[in-house]
């Protein structure tokens, strides 16, 4: 499991003046992210999230303040040195970020994209990525054709799928997804949820989904963890939390969001 | 009574390009508004519920099909008449960071409406209206209110301003599309009150929304539209808790509940 | 703003307006009078030359001694100015080792030049003789006084020619180049920015025309803009100032006419990006008349960019003052730096070898070029974060 202890992240934000400022984005966040578990970090915009999905694979811009540790397997992701992470990235460790389906090269085919991880990563010859491209995108929910498109001749939903591919091509054994499903209509969501709910069953991937959307977070996840202001107020089983939430702000949002959906 | 927005058999077509085919962005639309009444349209990207907005504020001609606004038929109205009918109307844009300008001040763009259509000399009652409603919607603090629209203005602050620009005239009828997709989820519900408020003294609304709950609180009645044809109508607490047709059956079966927590179905 | 603070370039702009506003005080006399020898070095440079000096003598001070440690002077010259002559009183001069020569007699309005055949056979010399010479025959202490006792009234004023003067020397017709250098910063910062503001301008309104009116408006507008651009500068404007004459607000309409194009460009293809945004929509919706959004909304949102541009097409229309001054086709009576080096190209400074002439005002349109360069860079970084550096958060 990826075992995130006390960590907590301060940016230095430079201003134009050459002056530093400091904002404490995390606040001594300690989550635990199992392999065949399906965890959510939900929160308000600004609430740290996507730092916490950052600090994982070491991404958090130079010069960030962090301290905690982050261990998978007995080592300490936040002091290994830069060649031993690369080789945890992408390969035991995969990442979606925000934005990921807007983030392909324009002039490359989604397969193109697949098949320079897996040369850049596992060394295959052009032929075996080929080879893998059809089972890959298989698991993202994807025709296998498409991997003869440009990023610009899919849909919103296909792209981001193509993005889940490009995460899982070297077999990972977990995956984290920053707002995976933002911008997308609410039934592509669901298709690309119930994906990533296959990942989990079938393939024992240890996922951590990060969404402002409580609701969405607390119907699909086996735990689920809510950060505000870099802290951490709420943690466990998403029907427990909804039920008795201990947190104040949770509780208002609670209450909101039920009054929302049960109204009659 | 005569309806305050009576469309018939309304139909958009987008003429192609050169590679494109043409886009038929609603097909044969009917709705009917009286004054005081208010309608959700709820409906994805795609459902042409854009274009609708479009249509009604003249600046998307149909192909076929009329639009009566106020009694007025919005094809045969000329700029004079059709700027006219737009003044009583309002609209919140899907984007909030478009629908703004950028150089004002948020008390600057709040009123600028107020100002454009009664005049310089109406200016102080105009920036009372419009403090009023930027508190009333959250935005009390003097920073913020003499800040740049440009700067340090989040998604959601942006929207809230965006809103306060669109009530400051006291439109007749409110056109809003996701006007609280950026909120978080706590305040999504204050804004629907605030817009409730205004609804109860005779303000029509159009809210135009994919969140079937956020649209039976925003009206009683809702139309869904999909690829540009409306496949349901009826009371939005019907059509949430028994959809006829497949494509609300499965809008209604996405939308994510913090009531049904486990796996989906 | 703050940042401006820390620009060498602003500090250095605050320093030449401040000469070109008051430097003039700095000096005696107007930059275009004689004020010592054609073409001498400044004082600095050469020591062993001697510098132009200027004495008096007065009925309080009679009497001057000089440590005379050079050569002999270029040019030696006397005047006598008194309301109360006394032609039985002379000026006397005592070379080192006691020989006295008498010079003239007070009387008022006398003038004595070295180069005078009559104050050569006055001193004993032959017509072709040199009288500096024969005056300063060697190093030593000189004196000049007066002969005969009692009071006196006015004034005798002798100027001895050096081959030095000032800080930067003087040029062919003996003018102060200092002064000169420092009337020139008037010129270039002028026609600089004056040049510049009117090419902004025009760019700015044919820009926000073309680019929210479109159609025809916009057609006539850019293909304007073709025309223009492909027409070369330096020749055409060479042409303007035959016909035109050569005057100074000649000279910066002339520019501003050929240098709005690129202006014009940037606010157009901002305009157009601007026109389309929902909020402008709304307003036109709403019945803003075009004035008002084209006032209120779109020229605020060009404005940042045009400060920038702004800034960095000052160096431009200095240059091209510079260019065509040099080619003798500005007002010769206007001084610039410019015209200081046509004047030093074509009146010889190169053989002269008086490179203190060319020096001053090439470097002098170099700094000024520097500055705003360095200015507008900073603007531009102001309002572009991405040219910051470093993380723009």
């Amino acid at each position: 499991m990826i075992d995130i202890r006390n960590l907590s992240v301060t940016y230095s934000r430079m201003t134009s003046e050459g002056r530093g400022s400091s904002a404490a984005a995390v606040k001594n966040v300690s989550i635990a992210i199992r392999k065949g578990q399906f965890s959510a970090l939900a929160g308000e915009s600004g609430s740290g999230k996507s730092t916490v999905l950052m600090a994982i694979p070491g991404l958090l811009p130079p010069g960030t303040a962090v301290s905690g540790e982050i261990l998978l397997d007995g080592k300490n992701l936040l002091t290994l040195p830069e060649n031993e992470l690369n080789r945890i990235r992408w390969r035991r460790i995969a990442i979606v970020p925000q934005g990921a389906m807007n983030s392909f090269t324009p002039v490359l085919t989604v397969g193109r994209h697949v098949e320079e991880v897996l040369s850049v990563h596992l060394g295959l010859s052009r032929k075996e990525a080929l080879d893998r491209i059809p089972s890959l995108f298989a698991l993202a929910g994807l025709d296998g054709e498409l991997a003869r498109r440009y990023p610009h001749e899919l849909s919103g939903g296909q792209k981001q799928r193509a993005a889940i591919a490009l995460a899982l091509a070297c077999s990972p054994d977990y995956l984290l997804c920053d707002e995976p499903t933002t911008a997308l209509d609410v039934i592509t969501q669901q298709g690309i949820i119930a994906t990533l709910k296959n990942l989990v069953e079938e393939k024992g991937l240890g996922l951590l989904l990060i969404s402002h959307d409580l609701p969405l977070a607390a119907s699909v996840a086996d735990r689920l963890h809510i950060l505000k202001d870099g802290e951490l107020v709420e943690e466990g089983d998403p029907g427990e939390i909804t039920a008795r939430p201990r947190n104040p702000h949770t509780r208002a949002l609670v209450k909101a969001l039920l009054d929302l959906e049960e109204e009659s | 009574m005569t309806a305050l927005l009576d469309i018939r058999n309304l139909t958009a077509v987008f003429p192609g390009g050169r590679r494109r085919e043409p886009v038929r962005a609603l097909s044969g639309l009917t709705i009917a508004l009286e004054k005081g009444e208010s309608l959700s349209v709820i409906g994805e990207s795609g459902s042409g519920k854009t274009t609708l907005l479009r249509c009604i504020l003249g600046h998307v001609s149909p192909s076929e099909g009329s639009i009566t606004l106020f009694g007025q038929d919005t094809a045969s109205a000329d700029g004079a008449e059709m700027t006219a009918l737009r003044r009583r109307c309002a609209m919140v844009s899907q984007d909030p960071y478009g629908s703004l300008p950028p150089t004002l001040t948020v008390l600057e763009a709040a009123m600028e409406p107020w100002l454009l259509v009664r005049g310089k000399h109406a200016a102080g009652e105009g920036e009372e209206r419009a403090r009023n409603l930027l508190a009333e919607l959250g935005l009390r603090d003097e920073t913020i209110l003499s800040s740049r629209v440009r700067l340090s203005l989040s998604g959601g602050q942006r929207q809230r301003v965006a809103i306060a620009r669109a009530l400051i005239l006291d439109p007749e009828l409110l056109l809003c599309d996701e006007p609280t997709s950026m909120q978080d989820a706590s305040t999504r519900g204050e804004i629907i009150g605030i817009l409730a408020k205004r609804q109860q003294s005779g303000m029509s609304m159009i809210f135009v929304t994919h969140d079937l709950f956020l649209a039976r609180k925003a009206a009683p009645r809702g139309i869904v539209l999909h690829k540009g044809l409306v496949v349901e109508e009826g009371l939005c607490r019907d059509i949430l808790s028994a959809p006829k047709h497949p494509y609300t059956r499965a809008l209604v079966a996405a939308l994510p509940r913090l009531t049904s927590h486990g796996r989906p179905k | 703003m703050k940042g401006l603070l820390k620009r060498w370039s602003f500090w250095c702009l605050l320093a030449l307006a401040a000469l070109a506003l008051f430097g003039t005080r700095l000096f005696d006399a107007l930059p275009e009078t004689e004020v010592a020898a054609p073409f001498s070095k400044p004082l600095w440079l050469d020591r062993s030359l001697p510098p132009t000096m200027d004495l008096e003598l007065t009925g309080a001070r009679p009497a001057a001694e000089l440590d005379w440690t050079f050569g002999a002077p270029s040019r030696f010259s006397l005047r006598v100015e008194t309301g109360d002559p006394s032609p039985s009183r002379f000026v006397e001069w005592t070379v080192p080792g006691g020989k006295t020569f008498r010079l003239t007699p007070l009387r008022n309005g006398t003038e004595l030049d070295g180069r005078d055949m009559a104050f050569k056979r006055s001193l004993g010399l032959p017509p072709f003789g040199d009288a500096s010479s024969a005056l300063f025959p060697e190093k030593g202490i000189y004196r000049i006084g007066l002969t005969g006792e009692g009071e006196w009234e006015g004034s005798v004023k002798i100027r001895l020619e050096g081959g030095r003067w000032g800080l930067l020397g003087t040029d062919q017709r003996g003018r102060d180049i200092a002064a000169l250098f420092v009337a020139g910063i008037r010129v270039s910062l002028l026609v600089g920015i004056f040049a510049t503001l009117l090419a902004t301008f025009l760019g700015t309104s044919l820009g926000l025309a073309a680019g929210y009116r479109g159609g025809w408006t916009d057609a006539v507008i850019m293909r304007a803009v073709d025309l223009l651009l492909s027409i070369p500068l330096l020749p055409i404007l060479m042409a303007l100032a035959a016909l035109w004459g050569k005057g100074l607000w000649q000279l910066i309409l002339i520019l501003s006419v050929f240098s709005w194009m690129g202006t014009a460009r940037t606010v157009r293809a901002l305009t157009l990006t601007l026109r389309d945004a929902q909020y402008i929509e709304d307003l036109r919706g709403l019945g803003a008349p075009s004035g008002y959004i084209l006032r209120r909304h779109l020229l605020p949102e060009t404005l940042p960019v045009l400060l920038a541009t702004m800034t960095l097409g000052v160096p431009g229309a200095i240059l091209s003052e510079a260019g065509l001054s040099f080619l003798g086709l500005s007002d010769p009576r206007v001084i610039s730096w410019g015209r200081m080096l046509h004047e030093a190209q074509s009146f010889g400074a190169f053989t002269a070898g008086a490179w203190w002439m060319l020096l001053p005002p090439g470097l002098g349109i170099t700094l000024i070029c520097l500055v705003f360069l360095d200015l507008g860079k900073y603007l531009e970084e102001r309002v572009d974060p991405r040219l910051r550096g470093g993380n723009a958060l």
